[in-house]
């Protein structure tokens, strides 16, 4: 191999390493003995390290807002920082590549809080980052916040969530053996016992499967919409549409589109105490569009009766519907 | 004796914004292709060395000496490159500015550049460069999704490195895979 072309590639072979998050310290230093030796090494390095960044620009095409720059900003630094400084940084980026395997380590908790709705319910809050968390009906999330990151818990139900940017510390959270981790900005889930559903209205997630043989990795970009049953995901085709109707609850409403009314009553259950039952068949294939508040049943209930000539009975808490 | 974050950030901001126009002089100025990139990296290393000693008041002027003087050097030293080519060497200086304006990209020629530039990688290594620079994933969470080794992650993502630094800095930007077992009988030749 010629004399340049054997430099240029170990200059190569640094500048890959060096974006590995698997860089450490130690890696530093070496770095800097192999700079030292000559300054052809220094040279190919910082040729290669200027032409590499001359493409960075690339990013922007990416992420809307600034995780992938940040986060290549901390790892692309060359010059020698403190080891105490590097130490951080490594394991910022540690934490946001390793995920989950991290979240048994010990570290200090900024602030843990636990927030529920009841039925029909709705809550918002802020977390101590910035971000916004917003609750649907029938919901209980914890969150944590630390220096190194933050999670939320999501138990049970549905919330949106508007992640304020910051590169050193990844919003990750969990729902069942789930975890998603953000690398964008406005997204929703969603889980019941059998499936979780992630909505993402802003930006992109990162879906991992953690439960079940195989560790899978799923992204989720602004307009798509996951549906995860157990351990399989279904990546619904972009649609920002769908992905608008399905966030409706934020403004108290839902948004149907040619949605079958079995689907329609059981959205409207999550929300009410009063259960709305469909009895045949013919009633339950029933298709049906449009908005409606979350909290009128009886408007809903009314209208199946006015609009499809619907048979509505009542029994207590139960609203039996049917064609006859 | 400059120290290297000096020496570092002059080399970025004065010299490597030249690499185009140094690559095209060196070129136009030595007959033998494939020396081209050995004797840039060696200009490249001389003025580093002397650039040490104190940072030159025009970077350009002297980066194109340094060349000259190289090129010049080499030239006597070598039999392949005839005694015409370094006369040829002080009339160049001249027309350097109408040869080679070094353009001086803003964020968007950047971008652009560096699309055509990723475009011109071959499919696999460019999914595998979009994952990482363009959507931020690292070697290990690129090859869970591509369901590659992390090994073949690294390998592509250098091998796109390598083509798009030259793309950027001005060059051809292609993939040149060197098969060097072919190469080194070709300099055996007399």
């Amino acid at each position: 191999m010629r004399r340049q072309a054997s430099i240029e590639n170990q200059a190569l072979d640094w500048l890959v390493k060096r974006q590995s998050p698997e860089w450490a310290s130690d890696d530093h230093d070496d770095l800097d003995a192999w700079l030292n030796e000559s300054i052809a090494h220094k040279a190919a390095f910082w040729r290669a390290e200027y032409g590499w960044r001359q493409t960075d620009r690339l990013q922007s095409l990416g992420l809307k807002a600034g995780l992938v720059a940040a986060r290549s900003q901390a790892r692309f630094r060359w010059i020698p920082f403190a080891a105490a400084a590097s130490l951080v940084a490594f394991l910022a980026i540690g934490a946001f590549a390793f995920g989950p395997d991290l979240a048994n380590q010990p570290r200090t908790i900024v602030q843990q809080v636990q927030h529920q709705t009841a039925i029909g319910g709705r809550e918002e809050f802020e977390l101590p980052d910035g971000s916004r968390v917003e609750l649907n009906t029938s919901t209980t999330v914890r969150a944590a916040v630390s220096e190194a990151r933050r999670e939320v818990w999501l138990d049970s139900g549905e919330a949106f969530f508007d992640v304020v940017h910051d590169p050193d510390r990844p919003f990750i959270v969990h729902a069942g053996g789930k975890t998603i981790t953000v690398l964008g900005t406005k997204f929703s889930v969603r889980r019941d016992e059998s499936h979780a559903i992630v909505s993402v209205l802003e930006g992109r997630v990162r879906i991992d499967e953690l439960a079940g043989p195989s560790h899978k990795v799923t992204i989720v970009e602004d307009g798509g919409t996951a549906y995860s049953r157990n351990s399989s995901i279904l990546l619904a085709a972009k649609s920002a549409k769908r992905v608008r109707n399905s966030l409706a609850w934020r403004k108290g409403e839902l948004s149907f589109e040619q949605a079958p009314l079995s689907e329609v009553v059981s959205e409207f259950n999550r929300y009410n105490e009063t259960k709305l039952l469909v009895s045949d068949d013919d009633a339950a294939n029933i298709l049906i569009g449009g908005s409606f508040k979350t909290s009128s049943t009886d408007s809903f209930v009314r209208l199946l009766r006015d609009a499809y000539g619907l048979n509505i009975q009542r029994e207590g808490d139960t609203v039996r519907i049917s064609t006859y | 004796m400059i120290d290297d974050d000096t020496l570092h950030s002059w080399f970025v901001r004065d010299i490597l914004p030249l690499e185009r126009g140094l690559t095209g002089y060196i070129r136009r100025n030595w007959r033998t292709a494939e020396d081209v990139l050995e004797l840039r990296q060696d200009i490249y290393e001389r003025a580093l060395t002397g650039a040490r000693r104190g940072i030159p008041s025009n970077s350009r002027a002297y980066l194109y000496t340094v060349a000259r003087n190289h090129l010049i050097n080499q030239a006597t030293k070598s039999q392949i490159v005839s005694i015409e080519a370094v006369a040829d060497l002080d009339t160049v200086d001249r027309s350097l500015d109408l040869f080679e304006a070094e353009r001086v990209l803003d964020a968007r020629d950047k971008l652009r550049l560096a699309q055509t530039g990723i475009d011109k990688l071959p499919p696999k290594c460019r999914e595998i460069v979009i994952l990482q620079k363009v959507k931020g994933f690292t070697d290990r969470e690129a090859a869970e999704i591509l369901g590659v080794s992390v090994e073949t992650v690294r390998r592509q993502i250098k091998l796109g490195m390598k083509a798009l630094i030259d793309h950027m800095l001005g060059g051809s930007g292609r993939i040149v895979r060197s098969d060097y077992r072919a190469r080194k009988k070709r300099v055996k030749k007399p």
